[in-house]
């Protein structure tokens, strides 16, 4: 289920939520900062934006088993 | 329900590749524009992760490599499913403004020498394709967009068009996270949303596994029809080839870089198959490997160790520009080019273009205009624009156009008074409901119906159930339950997949040869008829049925 949000590296922008096509990534209010959450990990395309995008490196990219194992 | 009235020269719907190169077109031509887009313009659509390839002839010495000989290929793979003449004007005439606009915009289709780096593949008589790195591509045209002060309206989908008297005068849609409908009145309205994707059964479990953008649902091909616009190349169902387990793109990469086709046999099946072996064009590698699988020389493999260490660095950084997360998901699974061959499977099916040449859609002329006044259609939404190459052209060309019949409209009175309160509350109706069924539940009948009815060997018998079990499935279209924004959205894609299902088992039905095997194959019409289907079959509303002509493509 990518993508896997590092939250030490994370500095809750934003940017993920607001480019994601899928309407697949949300932030949550946290007491110090917002963070981003995969809401709907089932309709992410896998189209690596959020990584690209993301100015603090903090996202992976991690293929379910179902994807590496068929 | 917070409402929003906009009044614009140019609306477009949907910014992908298609809808912001439109915006480009119709925003230099003097028009205010208003993009709507599901998502966001800097990365939505088919290649908003990236993209490696661009289809061009370069007038490099070579008779293949010019207008004429380009117009010869499409008429080689793409015979009865495109008009040349539009092709020209929509893609050919656009060429040379389109690869200097790429470069404007930060995004050249040249390697860092200046060079173009070209393969050929898919049927091609040279090497049309041009491996450039786009992983940008969207948010430079999103940014150029935005600079040239266009109203861009993200996380925006657009549900119906509004029609005045028989001519389309803009567009309604709601916000995906806020709820606001938006009425927007436009002199103009372009409709360039893409494909459909997740209408059939996924070979990978997951039905947004896909290889074209999953959210591409054919919201615009319905919008349009409804509006009555006329589509065509309906009944085509286009499939790939693709890696096993991942529905990524890289087939003309893989291919054009020398990839071959192995079966379980470890026979090169192409090979003894096509005369263009592994480089046919793909509906060619598709029915035989089809045909490859049905007689059970599966799993099928394309392997790639005969290539040079520096082809496959090539190939890989390519692979990468053009699914953005593809390396990575070969080292997870571990993969490896130079070692051993990949296993590869055939796609799930869409509705999209017969050809990499000729497309699938909204039926528009040279000027890109569809047959309803006020209406324009471009990229993968459209009959005669196909693939990148396609959506950069056609959409700029769209634009133009939009911008040019918009300055023709004058208007003082308020014509969206049709779009009354109840109707739009009939939009947000799945939000309001206690229960109803879950929006999946309808969508995965419809994939197998169409796999089952309406697949890559069809039949009379199969396509008639088909439509009646589809037929079915629309009486509950109304009983679909939104628990959110977010489900509202889907819900809205459910009905368009479901319509785009009926018009392409009725083509299906209608076009009684076979063409472009295994995309449109009757096995009870078996061969190719030029006599009488050299055409396009259009399609088109007539009160609540569909009515289905032919349009026949002559060649000089």
């Amino acid at each position: 289920m990518p993508p896997i949000f590092d939250m030490h590296k994370c500095t809750g922008c934003g940017l993920c939520d607001s480019i994601c096509p899928a309407d697949a990534i949300y932030m949550q209010t946290a007491e110090d900062s917002d963070t981003p959450y995969l809401k709907y990990p089932e309709e992410c395309w896998h189209c690596g934006s959020c990584r690209q995008d993301c100015p603090d490196e903090a996202i992976e990219i991690e293929f379910s088993p179902d994807m590496l194992c068929i | 329900m917070e409402i929003v009235n906009i009044s614009t020269d140019v609306l477009i719907v949907g910014g992908g590749l298609a809808g912001t190169n439109a915006a480009m077109g119709a925003s230099q031509k003097g028009a205010g524009v208003v993009v709507a887009d599901k998502g966001n313009i800097n990365r939505s659509g088919d290649i908003g992760g990236g993209v490696d390839h661009f289809l061009a002839f370069l007038n490099e010495g070579q008779k293949w490599d010019t207008r004429e000989g380009f117009l010869n290929y499409v008429e080689k793979i793409g015979r009865g499913t495109g008009h040349l003449s539009i092709i020209d004007s929509v893609y050919c005439a656009e060429l040379p403004d389109a690869i200097e606009r790429m470069a404007q915009i930060g995004t050249p289709l040249t390697q860092p020498d200046g060079s173009f780096f070209r393969t050929g593949s898919m049927g091609q008589p040279g090497t049309f394709w041009i491996n450039f790195n786009g992983k940008k591509l969207k948010p430079c045209l999103g940014k150029a967009v935005r600079k040239l002060g266009c109203d861009v309206l993200d996380k925006v989908m657009m549900v119906d068009l509004i029609n005045h008297q028989g001519t389309v005068v803009g567009g309604v849609g709601f916000h995906i996270r806020s709820g606001k409908f938006y009425v927007i009145e436009a002199k103009a309205t372009i409709i360039a949303t893409g494909n459909t994707n997740r209408l059939y059964e996924n070979p990978r479990i997951n039905p947004f596994n896909t290889w074209l953008c999953p959210f591409d649902t054919g919201d615009g091909q319905i919008m349009a029809l409804k509006a009555g616009a006329a589509l065509t190349n309906m009944e085509y169902m286009r499939m790939t080839l693709l890696p096993k387990g991942f529905s990524a793109p890289g087939f003309n990469a893989l291919v054009g870089m020398g990839g071959r086709f192995l079966n379980s046999l470890g026979e090169y099946y192409m090979e003894k198959n096509h005369p263009m072996d592994n480089r046919a064009p793909r509906y060619e590698v598709v029915f035989h490997t089809l045909e490859e699988i049905r007689n059970g020389h599966g799993p099928i493999y394309i392997d790639c160790r005969h290539l040079t260490e520096k082809d496959l660095a090539h190939l890989m950084a390519t692979l990468g520009y053009d699914k953005d997360t593809l390396p990575d998901y070969f080292e997870q699974r571990g993969e490896d080019l130079k070692a051993k061959p990949i296993e590869i499977t055939v796609s799930e099916g869409m509705q999209a273009g017969p050809t990499e040449v000729t497309g699938s859609g909204i039926k528009i002329d040279k000027e890109s205009a569809a047959t309803v006044p006020g209406l324009f259609a471009c990229g993968d939404a459209c009959d005669h624009n196909r693939c990148v190459h396609g959506a950069i052209t056609g959409g700029y060309k769209a634009g133009k156009s939009a911008a040019a019949y918009a300055k023709t409209i004058s208007r003082g009175e308020n014509i969206t008074n049709s779009m009354t309160r109840e109707k739009i509350e009939w939009f947000m109706e799945p939000l309001q409901r206690a229960s109803g069924h879950p929006y999946r539940q309808i969508e995965d009948s419809i994939r197998k119906i169409m796999a089952e009815h309406v697949g890559p060997r069809r039949t009379e018998q199969a396509l008639t159930y088909g439509l009646e079990k589809l037929q079915r499935i629309e009486s509950y279209l109304d009983e679909i339950k939104a628990n959110d924004l977010h489900e509202l959205m889907r819900t809205h894609e459910t009905r368009s997949i479901l319509a785009v299902g009926k018009l392409m088992a009725t083509t299906a039905l209608f076009r009684e040869e076979s063409r472009n095997k295994p995309y449109h194959h009757r096995l009870d019409f078996p061969d190719t008829d030029d006599t009488n289907w050299c055409g396009l079959v259009v399609v088109c509303k007539d009160g609540n049925e569909l009515s289905c002509s032919v349009e026949p493509i002559t060649y000089g």
